[in-house]
């Protein structure tokens, strides 16, 4: 649909500025690419199963690398790397196109003043299908610009020299890239010169260890949690704990006079407070009394309610064919999916120092520049003059996809003079989260005389996923029609049925929810491939069988046939129980990746065990392929944790459970003690990783259950029947 | 003074005898106690009080019968499927004390005492009925061969047990519910039912 | 309260205003060892887990005075890139970390158990490892495990054979 339009788009000549800097002798290479298409396309691009294009910042310069003087290229990362692997990735492509060698590749989040700042997110499975093309591009042209300067410095003609390693060599001279670049003030800029023939990779492709691996196995500081600033004090901010509420009043007194309380903040909003240590702000804040306005009789009954179908606005995102008629014999499955938490185990905080008209900004977010406006607008600062320093993140999951703390932070830093770390507590993270949104599935399918979908129907309905967020405003909702976040995996993929249709409803929650790894994926998924399922029992046919007769043969089903056959040839999939242990079979297709899964249940003391999955996955052409299978080893146990275990309740207007172990998640006892991953390539672009593989679990281990037990289990999380 | 030992000896051959008849639904157990000693009432007055607080949460929490530790005034399982382990202070890297220290912790909820441990196995309380729950405390098989006297000692004075009264706050600060009867009143009902011959009634 | 106790090795004196401020923000913020993790604060998730005296605690949840004239190690101690701990070396070879944030805590509890048993099993990896990981590295964690004893063991063999 949308797939031309990163042809069009090359590095252009006008954009490539450079100029030294950052206090190291170097070469600082700029390039900016337009972001041209329209948003709408765009977005819509992402969620039609397309891939994302790199969405950049418009027009101010970049810096994407720096030369240091020993050698060693310092690649500044627009793209924020939460463990999802990104960082890596980008270093083997930069080192491929660079000619240097992965350990002289440093990778590094870039700071916002550095102007290489990603004008979206860090988010949506993207960063590496975006980052394919321009940052090869912008490597291959920096490469070509250290060749010319060589080729003056060495008196040799710039076609005789080659390069290894960093290390220029030609006509019996050898100069390094530091070398070539010492002193340079007016650079050549060349058109974007040829790029690499897959045959003669060397590192993409590879299975090479992370670039990061070394600072998390020793424990060095680098996550935002670890960031700290000369003369720091903390902060604490009272957040309420009922849904709704809104700040009232605050009677400050008691905690006035506590023990290393520096200074009590009252804005219009809100309340914070900043103090000596962390633990002294904190008993500060408790000792608060603030008064909210607050909905004090919601309960888990309510939302439930609200979030069915036929609730709320609706819009059709895809049909075919004709609607089922009131004669039609259907079958018609309901499924439903609970509030979800992040849980991600860094939470979420900020160091802040606003000084004068100026501040800095060390935190760890998936929206730097969203954050840098939003500090900048609160605080009246110019955007040029607030510097968001990104840190690794402890965990991102989408919950860092709006991070509003920043500018609380801001606030207690302005009114102190000082640096100030302000982190939410556990229960704050659990309170305040941004869940995933509950969702209610109704679904219909009547079999023709072969005992083939003759038609099919999604309806279902979510609360706000990327709808109502900082990263797309409610207008442009209006103007998309659907929750774009909400409908990832809600298509129907079986386009070979001759009538189907999918259409989304959208309920307003009384509380904030948003984008939660894969956004829609997970629910939809669940639902539709567990319906596939019981179709294919009721037809009495082999559920592998089932679905790939029902594919169409466009060029994304072709590859989703092949994850279908690859997974189910791997698992040797099965519909017979042995020793107890049954197979489960699901498959899905997000952001243009196919992904297709059996997983191995059995029931021991009443609980769904989960011995092994195998999974078959399409990425396109693998980057990082261990980096991959990692990817789809933590998507299988973070899905099977949200199918299995979690689940966020409403009681009397607050949301709890506010801890781990009452918000039960997989831990190592529950993790599958086998999982099989096959790559497949079926393009030879690299596509969406991080997420696509939380579709097919849930239906999976459904599935499974279904056949050793009978029964259809359809409301996540899956809880047996007393009686099995 | 003197006639006390024989009391206690009378008292106790009749509550054998009780239960030796439990099962025999035409005798009333409970009218024929009545007729034994006019310290029955008193002693089971003790003996409810005793048992009032040795069925609370705070105590019952850490008397399993399923080698699993509860929780919360629930009692549900201890989370992260903590459990009793081959000497009853959980697993060989992560034991109680991984967490529980041998005070109660304010910042984190985490309660704590000296010796923060399970009961041993034979003094699994959970799902019996008060009558079990005191034969077993009562039995020296199974009580750790404690004596009536070691046994008060044990209940009015060990810091695991009086922490019952003091357990701290929980995750949200909140502080723990205590047991229905106070310390005071606790120790001085253990160590009269014990004064009164340690007499089981039968309902 | 000055309080004297051992951090990897090293004899430190610190003066804590509060003798019950927890132990994580002592060596965090007071000792500037930032690879013990603040993740809950309930003794629930794990992340910063240390050895007091070789046994693993979480430290969220241990007032600072019960570590005066301890022994204390961090994942900073453990071992360094001259010379990494087994289960260091185990993490690195399996590559296991996604995040990285819980890692520290989760490998400070697999060095506590391998101390005390050696040739974990499935069975012992699952009572003793009940830290929270969010990015699901546990299945790596796990070869990581098996794969840490392994190295320990021929550690072991080889410091013998060197005495």
């Amino acid at each position: 649909m949308a797939s031309k339009r990163s042809d069009s788009k090359k590095v252009s000549r006008r954009k490539f500025l450079v100029k030294g800097g950052l206090g190291t002798i170097g070469v600082v290479a700029i390039g900016a690419y337009l972001f041209r298409s329209p948003i709408r396309r765009q977005i819509l691009g992402v969620v039609n199963s397309l891939e994302a294009p790199y969405l950049d910042n418009i027009d101010q310069p970049m810096i994407w690398f720096e030369v240091t003087s020993d050698n060693n290229i310092l690649l500044y990362s627009p793209k924020m790397e939460m463990g999802q692997g990104t960082f890596t990735g980008i270093a083997q492509m930069a080192a491929e196109e660079l000619s240097v060698s992965m350990n002289q590749i440093q990778v590094v989040h870039a700071a916002s003043s550095t102007g290489n700042v990603d004008s979206f997110a860090t988010g949506g499975s993207t960063s590496i299908s975006g980052l394919w093309k321009p940052l090869r591009e912008l490597s291959a042209m920096l490469r070509v610009m250290l060749l010319k300067q060589a080729a003056l410095k060495m008196n040799v003609d710039v076609d005789q020299l080659s390069v290894e390693d960093g290390l220029i060599s030609g006509n019996g001279k050898t100069l390094t890239y530091a070398q070539a670049a010492a002193g340079v003030e007016n650079w050549e800029v060349p058109d974007v010169p040829a790029l690499k023939d897959a045959k003669d990779y060397k590192y993409i492709g590879q299975p090479v260890a992370r670039v990061d691996l070394d600072a998390k196995v020793y424990g060095d500081p680098i996550f935002g949690m670890d960031a700290e600033m000369p003369d720091m004090l903390y902060g604490a901010v009272v957040r309420p704990f009922k849904i709704g509420s809104t700040f009232i009043s605050a009677d400050t007194k008691a905690a006035e006079n506590m023990p290393g309380v520096v200074k009590i903040v009252v804005e219009n909003d809100f309340v914070g407070v900043v103090a000596n240590s962390m633990l002294e702000a904190e008993k500060a804040k408790d000792a608060i009394i603030v008064t909210w306005n607050s909905y004090d009789n919601l309960n888990t009954e309510a939302i439930v309610k609200m979030m069915t179908v036929g609730n709320g606005k609706s819009s059709v995102i895809q049909k075919n064919g004709d609607s089922f008629n009131d004669q039609d014999k259907v079958e018609i499955l309901e499924f439903r999916s609970p509030i979800g938490a992040h849980a991600q185990i860094e939470p979420n905080g900020v160091v802040a120092f606003v000084d004068g008209d100026s501040a800095t900004i060390k935190i760890s977010t998936q929206v730097v520049s969203i954050t840098r406006k939003e500090v900048a607008k609160r605080l009246d600062l110019d955007v040029e003059n607030v510097n968001v320093i990104p840190t690794y993140l402890g965990g991102g999951f989408g919950r860092r996809l709006h991070t509003p703390h920043a500018v609380q932070a801001a606030i207690l830093s302005k009114a102190v003079g000082k640096p100030v770390k302000y982190f939410f507590s556990r229960k704050e993270e659990f309170e305040h989260d941004m869940f995933r949104p509950p969702t209610h599935h109704v679904i219909k399918g009547k079999l023709n005389a072969e005992g083939y979908l003759d038609g099919l129907e999604h309806q279902f309905v979510s609360g706000d996923v990327a709808t109502d967020s900082a990263l797309v405003p409610n207008a442009l909702t209006n103007f998309l029609g659907a929750d774009v976040g909400a409908i990832r995996g809600g298509f129907i993929q079986y386009t070979a049925i001759p009538n189907f249709k999918a259409e989304c409803w959208h309920v307003e929650l009384p509380f904030a929810t948003s984008w939660w790894r894969s956004l829609g994926l997970l629910a939809n998924t669940f639902a539709m491939e567990s319906f596939m399922d019981e179709m294919a029992l009721k037809a009495n046919k082999n559920a592998v069988d089932f679905r790939l007769n029902q594919i169409a043969a466009e060029p994304i089903d072709i590859r989703l046939k092949n994850v279908i056959k690859a997974a189910a040839e791997k698992a040797n999939y099965s519909e017979e129980v042995k020793d107890g242990r049954a197979m489960g079979f699901a498959a899905s297709i997000d952001a243009n990746t196919p992904c297709a899964q059996v997983a191995e249940v059995s029931i021991v003391n009443n609980e769904i065990v989960v011995h092994k999955v195998t999974v078959a996955m399409d990425p396109g052409l693998a980057v990082n392929p261990d980096q991959i299978r990692a990817q789809c080893e933590g998507c299988i146990i973070m899905g099977m944790s949200a199918v299995l275990y979690e689940q966020m309740f409403v009681e009397d207007g607050e949301l709890t459970p506010t801890i781990y172990g009452p918000y039960q998640m997989a831990l190592m006892k529950n993790a599958p003690k086998e999982i099989d991953v096959v790559l497949l390539q079926g393009k030879d672009t690299p596509g969406a990783v991080g997420e696509p593989p939380l579709g097919p679990i849930g239906a999976a281990i459904a599935n499974a259950v279904r056949r050793l037990t009978g029964e259809r289990l359809t409301e996540m999380p899956l809880k047996l029947s007393k009686k099995t | 003074m003197k006639l006390k030992p024989i009391y206690t000896f009378l008292a106790l051959t009749v509550v054998g005898f009780l239960f030796a008849l439990a099962n025999t639904p035409k005798i009333s157990a409970y009218e024929i106690l009545e007729k034994q000693s006019k310290n029955t009432q008193n002693s089971n007055d003790d003996y409810d009080k005793m048992m009032d607080v040795l069925t609370h949460q705070r105590c019952m929490n850490c008397h399993p019968s399923d080698d699993i530790p509860k929780q919360g005034d629930a009692s549900h399982p201890h989370h992260f499927g903590m459990a009793r382990g081959e000497d009853d202070h959980g697993f060989e890297a992560t034991s109680c004390n991984t967490c529980h220290q041998s005070q109660n912790n304010l910042n984190s909820g985490v309660p704590g005492a000296p010796h923060w441990a399970l009961a041993p196995a034979s003094m699994a309380w959970e799902g019996l009925t008060r009558a079990q729950i005191a034969e077993r405390l009562l039995d020296k098989s199974m009580n750790g061969n404690r004596s009536h006297q070691e046994l008060i000692e044990h209940m009015t004075e060990d810091d695991l047990v009086l922490w019952a009264w003091e357990p701290g706050v929980d995750a949200d600060g909140e502080p723990r519910t205590i047991p229905p009867v106070s310390k005071e009143e606790f120790k001085k009902a253990v160590e009269n039912w014990f004064a009164d011959g340690a007499i089981i009634p039968s309902k | 309260m000055e309080i004297s106790l051992t951090v990897n090795g090293v004899s430190k004196t610190v003066d804590i205003a509060d003798e019950n401020t927890p132990l994580l923000w002592v060596v965090r913020d007071t000792l500037d060892l930032k690879g013990t993790k603040f993740g809950c604060g309930k003794a629930a998730c794990g992340a910063c887990t240390l050895h007091v005296d070789g046994e693993a605690v979480r430290s969220c949840s241990y007032p600072v005075k019960f570590a005066d004239g301890k022994e204390v190690t961090t994942i900073e101690g453990l071992g360094d890139r001259e010379n990494p701990h087994p289960v260091q070396q185990a993490w690195i070879e399996e590559i296991v970390p996604q995040c990285g944030y819980c890692q520290p805590g989760f490998m400070m509890a697999t060095a506590a158990l391998l101390n005390k048993v050696p040739k974990p099993t499935d069975e012992d990896i699952d009572k003793n490892i009940i830290n929270v990981c969010r990015c699901g590295t546990y299945y790596r964690m796990r070869k990581a495990i098996y794969k840490a004893a392994k190295l320990q063991a021929e550690k072991v063999i080889n410091e013998s054979k060197e005495a």
